[in-house]
């Protein structure tokens, strides 16, 4: 069963600006354990780009914050979550029929 | 979701009084012939309040313009992003204009340029909000 | 006395300023550029940042502190009374003193200021202070008038954690006041609903259509990145592309997120003193031809494309009359960027380097580099260095010194409008290298 993660950047990753609960560790067991991950975020698909070959992780999608459904769209999945702290990443989570999770309420779900 | 309740005033309780017997009332200045919304304390020409009273208006106009809120930071309607903004200017006369969400309109599809019509929208017991009406 | 004084140009017909080239700058000093602060960091507050500033423009302009007789500080929030997440900001822990309390943390005055820095000698220090598009008229004025004579200026921007100005009153579910004919429909309050109607009526009246804004967008960012205290300078932000920009979401659609400007926490401090005392100072000084200021109040629910056009027209009529100039004689113009789409008005209205009603997205898509014939808003404002609103003019004063660098015009460089301002109301400052 084929699973995507999107996570956003800014207040979810510890990278991010303000720095998240989501590590890069935690997003690494993601990708082992199967999840198809990328990010989704108001950064620049440059910069979400860079971010990532910072840290040596291979990522399937950068989007900008409102192309969920696009990922969709280039993803078959059984199951779609998008990882954020806004109400805005809820937002654009709901219309494009993303499961929505909070950082740290992602956290017992994905890592434990 | 519900719409965020307006708090009526000295100045304004005059208008949403009005609006809640879903009657659309403006100020009106007798010394310059001019209505005036939202109320002020004096007439926005002549500066003067002595010749300020109130006057019900028909209610008709046309949309000007539009925009539509995604990202907007009233707690209140968030869930109910994205929706419309349109500026409604008033038929009698056109220096006037008002603020409607155009019920029955979807987002991103408004006729710019239509007739509207004036309704009455329940915002909390007992509070109307006036809002406006593509006419079909 | 110090808050009755009055000091302001707000009226049309006012004539040449009696005070022009008698008032200089003479020092700047900027904070760090931070997001957001903490709560923790105790050197990172807008207190700390505000006396670092002053710091840095008294040592600009080689004053000391028991020279300084006059302290002009903006005492509100930035974010108003929406505040942060957390609702108006505070109360939070507080720390020992002089952080016993918002003043220091979130907030400063010429209070506190006085105080925790030692000024011995200050004699004007009012309160109730405007924000810094007003601010440098009071301060301007009054050191014509003789209040004070060598006067700081200091203007704090907050931030704190989470979505700026979502609590306070834009969490309640009553709107109030003004409020009551706007919230209602969704319209929160601000300078991007009042612009964004006029700029969609603008597309229809003079063709084009919203993302002809880019090329000045990108160019504020350019330039930003040219200015070494700036945020996108200092925090790795990209140099913004078309593709960035068109595939970028809308807040209010069409104003887009690029379109919008970046809180920051930070403070800034200039150096007011009279052009005789300017003469003996360290850095070489910039002298004022004009302030103005102006509050159009809106006819109706929501300002139309005529009236911005009119108020525009109206604050450049009022500051060109009071500084004798024209159109033709400005050189550098820095106008307030906080939101793209207000740009285009000030530059029509101001008629820069002939840019009529209309011409403003031709204008952009031409060369307004800093290197060109037309370096429009040489200093990236807002939307390059985060929202400081004091980026038009620190690059002013830099640009009449022929210190900006890599942005230093190449174009005449004697006169500079500069202004953090809406089209209702604020306030605009025409500073020369020369006084006369």
């Amino acid at each position: 069963m084929a699973e995507l993660i999107s996570f956003d950047i800014d207040g979810t990753l510890e990278v991010g600006d303000p720095p998240g609960c989501i590590d890069m560790e935690m997003v690494r067991k993601a990708k082992e354990k199967g999840y198809i991950i990328g990010s989704c975020s108001d950064r620049t698909v440059t910069n979400q780009k860079r971010i990532w070959s910072e840290q040596g992780i291979e990522v399937s999608f950068t989007v900008v914050k409102h192309q969920l459904e696009s990922v969709k769209e280039a993803f078959e999945a059984d199951c779609y979550y998008h990882i954020g702290d806004t109400n805005i990443d809820k937002q654009y989570a709901d219309q494009a029929g993303f499961t929505f999770f909070l950082p740290e309420d992602s956290v017992p779900v994905f890592w434990d | 979701m519900p719409k965020i309740i307006p708090e009526a005033d000295d100045l304004s309780k005059p208008f949403w009084d009005a609006v809640n017997e879903r009657i659309l009332r403006l100020q009106h200045c007798d010394s310059c012939d001019k209505l005036q919304y939202p109320p002020k304390s004096t007439c926005h020409i002549c500066d003067s309040s002595d010749h300020l009273g109130w006057k019900d208006v028909e209610g008709r106009g046309h949309v000007a313009t539009f925009i539509v809120i995604e990202d907007g930071r009233l707690n209140r309607r968030m869930p109910d992003q994205p929706y419309n903004l349109a500026m409604v200017t008033l038929d009698e006369d056109p220096t006037i204009n008002f603020y409607s969400n155009l019920p029955g309109v979807q987002a991103y599809e408004v006729p710019v340029g239509s007739p509207v019509v004036v309704v009455f929208e329940e915002v909390a017991p007992g509070q109307l909000i006036h809002e406006w009406q593509v006419v079909a | 006395m110090q808050n009755d004084y009055r000091w302001r140009r707000d009226k049309d017909g006012l004539g040449v300023w009696e005070h022009r080239g008698k008032v200089s700058i003479s020092g700047y000093g900027h904070s760090p550029v931070d997001r957001r602060w903490d709560g923790k960091a105790m050197d990172e507050t807008v207190g700390a940042y505000s006396i670092l500033a002053c710091q840095k423009a008294m040592e600009d302009a080689g004053v000391t502190p028991d020279e300084v007789d006059g302290v002009i500080c903006c005492d509100s929030h930035i974010a108003g009374a929406s505040g942060g997440s957390a609702s108006t900001w505070a109360p939070r822990p507080y720390f020992d003193a002089p952080y016993d309390s918002e003043l220091g943390l979130t907030l400063v005055n010429s209070e506190w200021l006085v105080k925790t820095m030692g000024l011995k000698n200050v004699k004007f220090a009012p309160t109730g202070v405007p924000t810094i598009g007003e601010m440098v008229g009071m301060a301007a004025q009054a050191v014509g008038d003789g209040v004070c004579n060598t006067c700081l200026v200091i203007y704090p921007c907050g931030n704190l954690e989470g979505r700026y100005r979502r609590g306070g009153e834009n969490s309640e579910d009553y709107a109030r006041g003004a409020r009551q004919w706007t919230v209602p429909w969704g319209n929160h309050g601000g300078n991007d609903f009042i612009n964004i109607f006029p700029h969609n009526q603008y597309c229809l009246k003079y063709g084009g259509t919203h993302d002809d804004v880019f090329p000045f967008v990108q160019n504020q960012h350019r330039n930003g990145l040219m200015t070494p205290w700036g945020f996108n300078a200092n925090n790795g932000i990209d140099m913004i592309t078309r593709e960035d920009y068109v595939s970028s979401r809308y807040i209010l659609n069409p104003l887009r997120i690029w379109d919008c400007d970046r809180p920051v926490n930070t403070s800034t401090a200039y150096l007011f003193t009279t052009a005789e005392r300017a003469k003996d100072m360290k850095s070489q000084p910039v002298y004022v031809l004009n302030h103005s200021q102006h509050s159009f109040s809106q006819r109706t629910t929501q300002p139309d494309l005529d009236e911005i056009e009119e108020w525009t027209d109206r604050a450049a009529a009022r500051m060109y009359e009071g500084a004798g100039l024209g159109p033709s004689d400005v050189d550098i113009f820095n106008p307030y960027d906080g939101y793209s789409i207000m740009a285009q008005f000030f530059l029509e209205g101001f008629q820069w380097h002939g840019v009529k009603r209309g011409d403003a997205f031709a204008f952009y898509a031409g060369d307004i580099s800093v290197e060109g014939p037309h370096p429009f808003s040489s200093s990236g404002g807002n939307l390059g260095n985060g929202r400081t609103r004091t980026a038009m003019y620190t690059d002013s004063i830099q640009q009449l010194r022929g210190t900006a660098g890599p942005r230093q015009v190449t174009v005449r460089a004697e006169t500079a409008l500069c202004a953090f301002t809406t089209p209702s109301s604020g306030g605009w400052l025409m500073l020369g290298k020369q006084p006369n």
